[in-house]
């Protein structure tokens, strides 16, 4: 049909008012047929295409759930590679005058359930194993693994380097974790031979660390706030255990939380609040509350939260990547990131959040007080996922020393 | 193996078929309707040799219409006039409550002293005001004066919308109190005390009865595309409405899903009908030539239609809801392509063969601004679903700016128009400064053009920096204060226009008396 007369107009060229607004006939244009039909393939490969990302959440749900059940976990042999091998070496025998060896050690000779005790409660005191002391500083892996996990671990650790023929299931590993749960890190050697009565050589004796004493005024601060400043605790927590991007503070060393203030005071680390917060802190201050945080024993309430690559995380901290000149994390920080005193922080059970951030304040210029600004060329050098890949894989390894899970479950997890 | 991908595929797939089945066939046979709608006009025998050269007896003839003469009009003309002024009224307040928000912006602290002067409630109460208030209250102005046209009846039951909307008032002049002091249901878009949305509801019911008593008494038997939208705007909006309404069902991530379900229907199933269905009466009504094709307009019908409902959920990419929903929703908000293409077809092939009338008329000039305005705010809220883009503008002033494309350059403009074009013809009097109306015109689409390219860029901006690890968050913050500015800057200019448009509906509606005596005909 082709109605379209010219529009009837009045004297002054204007359209009828009485026109009544039609539709012509015209035929559908052949372009957008083409798009409809276009668009049309394209949404159904889009939602096709969409079968692998629902079947991989799928599969991650069925791992999940088979990790919580305990049902098909890894062997032993993968666990030992990843959690013990960075320092007790993978055959097994340790690093002369620093590490104590698991072959010939009668500790481990002693079957899965002492093994497994250890791996629940860690170590922090003189030890002696074989014809060397050792000054202990074994974590604590009852916040990182599973019963299952540790039964496995156990079982293999005794049974390869201890001839063990015994094995301990998880229910067993559960009972043992219950009884200890107030316990601590063994105070080194002394204390595992007493509390098990087992045979297991002289042990050097342990000595106590002295208490830090601290002023009634920096108590104030930490617990309570001061004035213009609120409390450390109010962010960091009570045991300086620290949450998502804020710091964890305990076990740090001394001189570094020292530093850390001051750098905050210049402004060679960026932070609104922690500017404010240390602004009036005398030496000693400063120096009473590094020593306070460094002292503490506080097991990680730290996990993989950013989705970095695991895998990739671990390569980079355990070897570095020289294609980009990054060096490995722990040649400077220690095996399994437990830090090196005074200049090389912790960074095992460090809060994913915070160590990315950290990376990336290095690469924006917030934080520049690194010596020979070492972490800004290597955060330079990291793409944004391998700073989380790292942060993550950092997040997901035992604290050093070892901490007593009683306390922080009695206090909870104040942010 | 069948799995949720290859079934949604496959669902996908068939529904487009239907579709382009269904379109097909209606095209084909109101082709022979109207073929032979046209030869029952001829006597059996007249048929196929000159009768006349009358204009009366030519099938074209059948396209005119006297609505003011027979009465619709007049009957139609009060309850488009409360609606109209009330509508009116909350455009400004609403855009100085929108014009505070964006003040605030940069000037932080400014009237922080009173908390219903702070931020977070000024601009939810701009939202809802422009929504509820204008769109919604002259959108419906427009329909009661379009439907008893193109249907040529009167409007049945024409007291009904004068309490409709007086309950509507009140209930949102209610929500607005509400807001202020900080009772809501904590959503967006849904931020009325659903006790107060229960009146709101039932005051949409004195609308809807009238229109589809109006429809059903119609003297047409085919029914134009405008009247499609209409019927199905007043069909979707209602159970949109009630559905997300409805208190207590639904809790956690399926009230976000139902939130953003209903928060973009209300753009797509309630005001583009709205925009779009005005547009289809005024584009060929004021220029006097038909629409290009009406296959095209079912196209964009039944696409809007299929793919709409779907599209909200674009706005939890990256949420805690399961990937087919939000892919499903990405596609759907793609598709979204062909029937905005095919309505951009259908008016805007009719304005640009008939640029001259650009020239001529003002009212056409808010419409067909809007019009184009309409395709290209789809164009980009498309682009917006897909993974790529939604990673760097969500959550960012660019949403803004796009949501501002889609609610203020299209539909209000529109509104605007319809506005300009009924005024005249509801009082039988002029403007007395047509001048005004052109300033509005510019004021409005200078202060606009300020308004979403400061946004657009801020936001991209904005957006880019957040996604830098390596920049603190407030970089992200900084970066938009030059752009914030400049949208308070086109804000105050869109303001001022409404003003302008008010001054206009205030000046045609209460003439001096020496201008009433001088009636003049409607200027175009």
């Amino acid at each position: 049909m082709t109605a379209d007369k010219s529009p009837r107009k009045d004297s002054a060229g204007r359209p009828d008012e009485n026109f009544e607004p039609y539709e012509l006939h015209g035929k559908m244009p052949w372009p957008l047929i083409a798009i409809a039909v276009g668009l049309g393939i394209w949404g159904a490969a889009t939602l096709f295409d969409t079968r692998e990302d629902v079947a991989a959440a799928r599969d991650e749900r069925i791992a999940e759930s088979r990790v919580a059940t305990g049902a098909g976990t890894e062997p032993g042999s993968a666990l030992f590679v990843a959690r013990c091998s960075t320092c007790h070496q993978p055959d097994g025998m340790g690093v002369r005058g620093a590490i104590p060896p698991l072959a010939g050690s009668a500790f481990v000779a002693q079957g899965p359930e002492l093994v497994s005790t250890i791996l629940l409660r860690g170590i922090d005191g003189p030890i002696r194993v074989g014809d060397h002391n050792f000054n202990g500083h074994m974590p604590s892996f009852a916040s990182v693994l599973t019963d299952v996990e540790l039964g496995e671990l156990a079982t293999y650790v005794a049974h390869r380097f201890g001839k063990s023929s015994e094995t301990i299931e998880a229910a067993a590993v559960a009972k043992l974790r219950g009884e200890l749960a107030d316990e601590g890190s063994f105070k080194g050697g002394t204390e595992i031979a007493s509390s098990t009565a087992l045979e297991l050589g002289s042990q050097p004796p342990f000595v106590e660390q002295t208490a830090v004493s601290l002023s009634p005024d920096v108590s104030a601060m930490i617990f309570t706030g001061r004035g213009e400043q609120w409390a450390c605790a109010s962010c960091h927590g009570d045991l300086g255990q620290g949450k998502e991007n804020v710091p964890r503070l305990a076990g740090l060393p001394a001189d570094y939380i020292v530093k850390q203030i001051d750098d905050f005071h210049s402004g060679r680390r960026q932070n609104e609040s922690m500017k404010i917060v240390v602004a009036s802190l005398t030496d000693e201050e400063k120096r009473q509350l590094g020593e306070y945080y460094a002292g503490l024993r506080v097991p990680s309430n730290a996990k993989p939260e950013l989705g970095g690559n695991l895998a990739r995380g671990e390569a980079l901290a355990l070897h570095g990547d020289w294609s980009r000149n990054v060096p490995a994390c722990f040649s400077c920080h220690g095996p399994s990131g437990f830090g090196v005193s005074p200049e090389f922080p912790a960074l095992a059970a460090q809060h994913a959040s915070y160590t990315a951030s950290q990376l990336a304040a290095w690469v924006g210029g917030q934080r520049n007080n690194s010596s020979l600004d070492l972490m800004g060329r290597i955060s330079r050098a990291l793409s944004d996922a391998d700073r989380r890949a790292v942060a993550d894989y950092l997040a997901s390894l035992p604290p050093v020393p070892a901490g007593e899970d009683a306390k922080i479950a009695k206090i909870g997890e104040r942010p | 193996m069948v799995t949720m991908g290859l079934l949604l595929a496959l669902s996908f797939a068939v529904s487009l078929l239907a579709l382009a089945f269904l379109i097909w066939a209606i095209s084909n046979r109101q082709l022979k309707l109207d073929q032979d709608d046209a030869k029952v006009i001829f006597a059996a025998g007249d048929e196929g040799h000159l009768d006349s050269p009358d204009a009366e007896h030519s099938p074209a003839r059948r396209h005119y219409f006297d609505a003011a003469t027979s009465g619709i009009d007049r009957i139609s003309k009060k309850p488009v006039t409360v609606l109209l002024v009330a509508a009116t009224v909350w455009l400004i307040v609403g855009s100085t409550f929108g014009l505070i928000a964006s003040l605030k912006l940069h000037w932080h602290d400014w009237l922080s002293a009173y908390a219903p002067l702070t931020f977070g409630r000024v601009r939810t109460l701009h939202l809802n005001l422009v929504i509820y208030g204008w769109l919604s209250q002259m959108g419906v102005a427009s329909m009661i004066w379009i439907l008893p046209r193109i249907f040529h009846t009167p409007l049945r039951a024409p007291r009904l919308p004068i309490i409709g909307a007086i309950l509507w008032n009140i209930a949102v002049c209610l929500g607005a109190i509400a807001i202020a002091n900080g009772w809501t249901d904590g959503e967006e878009w849904l931020e009325i005390p659903w006790q107060l949305d229960m009146l709101l509801a039932l005051a949409g019911v004195f609308f809807v009865i009238p229109l589809v008593k109006t429809t059903i008494a119609r003297q047409v038997h085919h029914i134009y595309v405008s009247g499609w939208y209409f019927l199905a705007g007043i069909l979707w909006f209602p159970c949109l409405f009630v559905i997300a309404n409805i208190p207590y069902i639904h809790s956690g991530v399926e009230e976000a899903t139902v939130n953003w379900w209903f928060a973009h229907n209300v753009l797509g199933l309630w005001l583009t009908p709205l925009g779009v269905g005005t547009a289809y009466y005024f584009i060929p009504k004021i220029i006097g030539k038909p629409i290009y094709s009406y296959s095209v307009s079912l196209l964009g019908f039944w696409g809007l239609a299929l793919f709409y409902s779907q599209v909200g959920i674009h706005h939890l990419i990256g949420g805690p809801v399961p990937t087919w929903v939000v892919t499903l929703s990405i596609v759907h908000s793609v598709m979204m392509f062909i029937p905005v293409i095919a309505v951009a077809i259908n008016q805007h092939v009719t304005v640009a063969r008939n640029l001259w009338a650009l020239k001529e008329s003002l009212p056409l000039r808010f419409i067909s601004f809007g019009a184009v305005m309409y395709t290209l705010a789809s164009f980009q809220g498309s682009t917006e679903a897909l993974r790529s883009i939604n990673t760097v503008t969500h959550f960012t002033h660019y949403t803004v700016g796009h949501a501002h494309l889609g609610a203020y350059a299209f539909v209000t403009l529109v509104m605007f128009g319809a506005a300009y074009h009924m005024l005249p013809r509801m009082t039988g009097r002029a403007f007395p400064w047509p001048a005004l109306i052109n300033a509005h015109f510019w004021l409005i689409v200078v202060g606009f053009a300020i308004y979403f390219f400061g946004l657009s860029i801020g936001g991209v901006l904005q957006g880019l920096a957040m996604l830098d690890a390596t920049r603190p968050f407030s970089d992200s913050v900084t970066v938009t204060i030059p752009y914030l500015e400049a949208r308070s800057v086109g804000g105050g200019l869109m303001t001022l226009g409404h003003i302008v448009f008010a001054i206009n509906v205030a000046a045609i509606l209460l003439p001096r008396r020496a201008m009433a005596a001088a009636k003049v005909v409607p200027a175009e």
